[in-house]
């Protein structure tokens, strides 16, 4: 049951690239030919074989079987041990992989105890490849993304296309016999612009505006919103969030002990940045390596908290060694999952087995992350002049321990002649100080009894007494963050055997993989920063397809390349590969704007199309992979929280700062290990939006969670998007959820019940829903009007 | 169609089928077909109906006793007369070259620790018991012990992931998400995988102990709570009166199905259906937590003295009754079982206490459901994430070390063979002298009796397909199984 998915995902694949599968059928083979068609070994032949074959007859030499690799020329066509060539090019009859497939004995390749088996179709392919020369093609996603022309679509389709995208995408649609939808409704329309650049909803003038606008001039009428949404900050919050299930934010240190942390200011750094759009590959420069940038500021140093988001085991008894080492693997797993697309973490232990990454690569790129310390920093408001305040109070303590340490015999006389009577009005500490063993007193002990004795009337040391208390109240101000800090002397980095980090082999240097155009630098050791603008530059063929697949996601649903986290030879390949390839060009081309790249999506027919379902599209593209509609979309947890709060009024602008700590239900901060605290913020802060509430990655806000919203432990590219009764029993019954439906009883009470639909949903209700919710007392509607699938769907 | 995909629509047509016997599911229906517009509406996709298994199964489900901490199988189950004989010397070196242990810089000790308990053998079967566990003694031949389990981690969070989801790495899914996934539940009103806590905190790691990793959170373990509400929103708000609560499900009801109408998005039937199952579960769950009509005899065999109140036993109780209801894997977590000296975890004082805690409600959920005749399809479980060293650890009173090479657990039911005593540990219950079975073994065996491939079970995620029992060999146990 469970190979079947899987099997009907490749039949799925086959006829979505429209192979002509009802070609003849062999008498005789019952296999189908490919014969005249020309088949590509990336699209068509790579998929099979790494599904099927590469597991034992592939990149991993630990692991490979009779000698074979069939990811490679040079290994099909070698002759085995047995004598015997794996693929003999032209020629299926002499081909021993043809004759295995095709085998009825206990020679079949794959062979039974894999639990794989051929499709008949899938065996027709491999057979016509090898007829056709069994020709083989770089992993598309390690060639550099290239821009092709834009392909001509038919004039019935072409009214007044002016979007790249569009042509991309209906090219596409025409070849399949598809139609695109009509353009959803200026309404849905806004709300869908709404949700998506800054996950909040439209309010109900926005919404008259826009629609009046819209009249008027539809072109203008979108680009003056997509341009006002772009501009506003909640732009940064919302995709802020994106980027964070990215970085595996989280308030607290995780594993068992998980504590509280500080790192809200690498939050805060996020949301600012892209709401500067700060191009890309400076994003990524600065959360990887920020600290070594030549006079790194405050804020690079803050982006570095990106690596600081893994856990810290504060368990008894650990080995912190064994934890550090963890924490590295992530950061290399992290790293390759978010910019590359790569699941490089699977060489810790071995080679990999389907891409061409070593597992001496993969610990090449390990050492980029191995000689990291991981302190705090503190950071200070910029009108205080930090550093000289520190070099004052350095100054002072140096100051009253000078005068401090001559005074031993000042402060003994003084102690002396104290009656008992004059110790009275003494302060405890010193009353206290004062019976201790002269012999054992430290210096803040001293500096104590001589501030209460001898040097009270000392008005220079009082003077200094009094400026060291205004700085460290300024001081106290400071707010710290995780950062990353390269070590002065580098740690030796070694190859651990089977990813163990008590058994190091081989010592390794830092550097990349070789399959990836190489790291050019006349610096004899690599850095972090080397490493960084390596991921970030143009040339890299990952970063810009693996950043604009993940943007798309956000928009239908799944990316262009929907294994959004696999751009290896396990991943999906792309349902429209050249406007991947296209986008990827332009993104880069256009400085690495994410703005810029919102901006060129939302502005495509393809986006704003309606996302009704159709009959016709059921039928013949049921997941909707060439887009010939829009898809509704359930909110992310945050967002089904930030809506329902808008809609009943409750919302806090407030930007950035402290996480915070909404209601939750008795009893949540009780299932882990230690109990933590939960006070439930007062005032403005109750009612913020999901991305600052306070995450506890043991225990997670249950709306939150419920919802989807990641954890933390380990990054998120995707959140999955399941829909159960846990979700209807949170927005039913949740006190926080009630609490909303209070607030928007009252607004039906003063604005009436349209008004309150309208916050919710953005179009106004017809008059048999009216009906339905005027059935209802004031406070069963807005309890209704909350429950809504339509108020938590981006339509 | 990717395997996320088909997972996504599964979540789409989340209780789809079981559910459309509330409200107005023919009017739905109605609505259905209209917006369906002729095609075939495929309902079978619902993630959580029973699946067919891979062969034909011994057990239906799974209650697991997870003693959190690591129990002292020296002090409970694996007698080693030589640790009491060689008392406080030194175990020879060559048993721990190449070993690391937990606290290696502070209290960890390498002298011999003797057991205070005293030992005797029972049953037919002969299993050695201490005085620690007499009701656990008494059923000694419905029981399967394997004094030979072994793990890879030793600090407590990273072993119970392991535990639990095979591999110290977050973000995979754990024993009971993977069973709801492979083989849906058979329950309609309660969720399929329950977790259930006693003693003095929760256990360490937390939720992501029951997570669904790159499953879908349907299948995520839905903690059952001991204080107030049993689900988290369970209770409709105070003010709210049932005849409100049914309109406001009936006015969303309807206007959900408009939507759907409107726009043909199955994702809205599915919630439709979520819907009128929530508030199926306000009427079941409290039912189940509502032990008053247990008999005396019932309550006196568990040894519950007080129904309201929290305890493991009361939920040996609990999990007999999710059982009877169709749910397919209780968790029940017990802390704490960390005993390595110190004034409040020793050997001395604190074994003996918690051991009492667990012993007769263990003993008796698997004779109450023995009597019941579910034992036979159900898997009992009994175990820590690791055992504890030979070796005793010297803090402020005696204790033990965490040990991961070789440490007891016990199952019965499910087809395991009853009265079998597996794996020999060495003269000092160090290591295995033969048969070490492996967590990942174990996680092969439970799912054979459950009627599943270990190697066929799997989820696609970042190009790979991903297992219970991982890359590495592992063998199901067939030696322990009826």
């Amino acid at each position: 049951m469970y190979t079947g998915p899987l099997s009907s995902r490749a039949n799925c694949r086959f006829v979505c690239i429209g192979l002509p599968l009802a070609l003849c059928w062999i008498i005789g083979l019952s296999l189908p030919s490919f014969g005249s068609d020309t088949l590509e070994y990336n699209r068509d032949v790579r998929p099979i074989l790494a599904e099927n074959c590469f597991a034992c007859h592939g990149f991993d030499k630990a692991k490979r079987e009779a000698g074979l690799r069939l990811d490679t020329t040079e290994g099909a066509i070698a002759k085995l041990d047995s004598g015997e060539v794996a693929i003999q090019p032209g020629s299926p009859d002499k081909s021993a992989l043809v004759l295995r497939i095709l085998a009825t004995d206990d020679s079949i390749m794959p062979p039974h105890e894999s639990g794989k088996k051929l499709t008949d179709q899938q065996k027709g392919i491999l057979k016509s490849w090898v007829a056709q020369g069994a020709r083989y093609d770089k992993h598309w996603a390690f060639l550099a993304p290239k821009k092709t022309p834009l392909p001509k679509i038919s004039l019935s389709n072409d009214d007044d296309t002016t979007n790249p995208i569009d042509n991309f995408i209906l090219a596409k649609l025409e070849t399949e016999k598809l139609t695109p939808s009509p353009p959803a409704d200026p309404v849905t329309l806004i709300r869908r612009l709404n949700l998506d650049l800054t996950g909040l909803p439209p309010t109900v003038s926005e919404v008259d505006a826009f629609v009046e606008a819209f009249q008027q001039n539809p072109d203008s009428a979108r680009r003056d919103l997509v341009d006002r949404l772009l501009r506003s900050p909640n732009y940064g919050e919302r995709w802020g969030r994106w980027w964070l299930d990215q970085a595996r934010y989280a308030d607290s240190n995780g594993y068992s002990v998980d504590a509280p942390r500080q790192i809200w200011k690498y939050r805060d750094w996020v949301i600012d940045a892209l709401n500067r759009d700060m191009p890309f590959d400076q994003f990524t420069i600065e959360q990887l390596a920020g600290d070594l940038l030549p006079d790194a500021t405050d804020e690079q140093r803050v982006a570095t908290g990106f690596h600081r988001n893994t856990q810290i085991n504060q368990e008894g008894g650990i080995d912190p060694e064994q934890f550090r080492i963890d924490s590295v693997f992530d950061r290399v797993a992290t790293t390759g999952t978010v910019w590359l697309g790569l699941t490089i973490g699977c060489a810790q232990c071995h080679d990999h087995k389907f891409d061409p990454i070593e597992q001496k690569e993969y610990y090449r790129f390990f050492a980029f992350f191995n000689n990291q310390d991981e302190p705090e920093l503190t950071l200070y408001k910029p009108e205080l002049n930090a550093p000289s305040l520190i070099a004052e109070q350095k100054e002072l303590e140096v100051a009253t321990r000078d005068v401090v340490s001559n005074a031993a015999e000042a402060i003994s006389k003084w102690e002396e002649s104290l009656s008992e009577e004059q110790k009275k009005p003494l302060s405890k500490e010193i009353q206290k100080l004062l019976s201790s063993d002269k012999a054992k007193r430290n210096a803040g002990q001293m500096r104590s009894l001589y501030d209460a004795g001898p040097g009270a009337t000392d008005e220079k040391f009082q003077d200094i007494q009094k400026r060291l208390k205004e700085i460290g109240k300024l001081l106290a101000e400071g707010v710290s963050t995780l950062v990353m800090k390269e070590r002065p002397t580098p740690r030796k980095t070694n190859l651990f055997i089977q990813g163990d980090f008590t058994r190091p082999a081989d010592e390794v240097t830092s550097g990349t993989p070789s399959i990836l155009p190489a790291l050019e630098t006349n610096a004899s050791k690599l850095n972090r920063l080397d490493l960084a603008k390596w991921i970030a530059a143009p040339s890299n063929p990952l970063t810009p397809r693996v950043i604009v697949n993940r943007v798309w996601q956000h928009y239908f649903g799944r990316g262009l390349v929907e294994t959004e986290n696999d751009f290896g030879l396990q991943g999906t390949s792309p349902s429209h590969p050249e406007l991947l390839d296209w986008l990827a060009v332009q993104f880069v081309e256009q400085g690495w704007s994410l703005k810029e790249l919102h901006r060129l999506i939302v502005h495509s027919k393809t986006y704003q199309q309606s996302s009704a379902d159709r009959a016709d599209l059921r039928e013949k593209d049921r997941g909707n992979y060439w887009l010939a509609r829009q898809r509704r979309l359930r909110l992310d947890g945050e967002i089904v929280r930030d809506v329902e709060l808008a809609a009943c009024g409750l919302l806090s602008p407030k930007l950035g700062g402290p996480p915070v700590y909404p209601p939750i239900p008795d009893g949540v901060m009780s299932q882990g290990q230690v109990k933590r605290e939960w006070k439930v913020s007062k005032g403005e802060d109750r009612y913020r939006r999901g991305l600052y509430t306070f995450v506890y990655r043991a225990t997670p806000p249950p709306a939150l969670n419920v919802f989807d919203a990641p954890d933390g432990y380990s990054t998120c590219t995707r959140r999955p998007r399941s829909n159960t009764p846990l979700q209807a029993l949170t927005l039913m019954n949740d006190a926080g959820f009630f609490e909303f439906a209070l607030a928007l009883e009252k607004i039906i009470q003063t604005e009436g019940i349209v008004v309150a639909f309208r916050r919710c949903v953005a179009r106004p209700p017809t008059t048999e829903e009216v009906a339905i919710l005027q059935s209802l007392d004031s406070l069963s509607a807005a309890r209704a009007l909350l429950n809504l699938d339509e108020t938590v769907t981006r339509e | 169609m990717s395997n996320e995909t088909f997972l996504q629509q599964q979540t789409r047509r989340h209780f789809f089928n079981q559910c459309g016997i509330g409200v107005g599911s023919i009017a739905l229906a109605n609505l259905m077909a209209s917006a369906s517009q002729g095609s075939s509406e495929d309902v079978s996709g619902n993630p959580l109906a029973p699946k067919p298994t891979h062969f034909p199964a011994r057990a239906k489900r799974v209650i697991y006793m997870f003693m959190a901490g690591g129990p002292s199988q020296l002090d409970l189950f694996d007698h080693k007369p030589m640790l009491n004989q060689l008392n406080g010397q030194p175990i020879p070196q060559s048993y721990l070259e190449g070993k690391r242990f937990a606290f290696m810089d502070s209290s960890h000790r390498i002298n011999l620790l003797g057991t205070r308990r005293t030992f005797q053998q029972h049953g037919q079967c002969g299993a050695w018991v201490s005085d620690l566990l007499p009701h656990t003694a008494r059923i000694v031949d419905e029981l399967t012990f394997i004094r030979t389990c072994k793990t890879d981690l030793f600090n407590h969070a990273p072993a119970k992931l392991f535990m639990n989801t095979g591999t110290g790495q977050f973000g995979r899914p754990s024993l009971g998400s993977w069973l709801t996934y492979g083989l849906g539940s058979e329950c309609e009103d309660l969720p399929g995988f329950v977790v259930l806590q006693s003693g003095p905190r929760g256990p360490r790691g937390g939720s992501v102990l029951w997570g669904s990793g790159m499953l879908p959170t349907t299948y995520q373990g839905v903690p059952l709570r001991n204080q107030g509400e049993p689900i988290l929103n369970l209770t409709t708000p105070e003010s709210i009166s049932n005849a409100q609560q049914v309109q406001v499900l009936e006015a969303v009801r309807k206007l959900n199905a408009k939507r759907l109408a409107e726009t043909g998005d199955e994702e809205i039937s599915t919630r439709i259906n979520a819907y009128e199952m929530a508030y199926r579960m306000q009427t079941s769950a409290p039912e189940l937590m509502d032990t008053n009509k247990e008999s005396k005899e019932t309550l006196d065999l568990y040894g519950i003295k007080d129904p309201k109140e929290t305890s493991f036993a009361r939920n040996c109780l609990l999990a007999r009754r999710l059982i009877e209801r169709g749910v397919r894997f209780v968790q029940l977590y017990h802390t704490n079982w960390d005993h390595h000296g110190g004034p409040t975890e020793n050997l001395e004082e604190h074994l003996p206490s918690i051991s009492r805690e667990i012993d007769q409600s263990g003993a008796a959920l698997v004779m109450d459901l023995k009597q019941r005749g579910l034992l036979e399809d159900t898997i009992v479980i009994w175990g820590g994430e690791f055992g504890r060293t030979p070796m005793g650890e010297v803090r402020e009173s005696t204790g033990r070390n965490h040990h991961i090479d070789a440490f007891t657990m016990w199952f019965a039911g499910g087809g395991f063979k009853p009265g079998t005593i597996y794996g020999e540990t060495d003269e000092f219950g160090f290591g295995p002298v033969d048969h070490s079975v492996h967590v990942r073994d174990i996680h092969a065996t439970l799912l054979h009796q459950l009627g599943l491939n270990h190697e066929r079970l799997s989820i696609r995620s970042q190009g790979l397909d991903f297992r219970l029992t991982g890359v590495q060999p592992a063998r199901v146990v067939r030696e322990v199984l009826a």
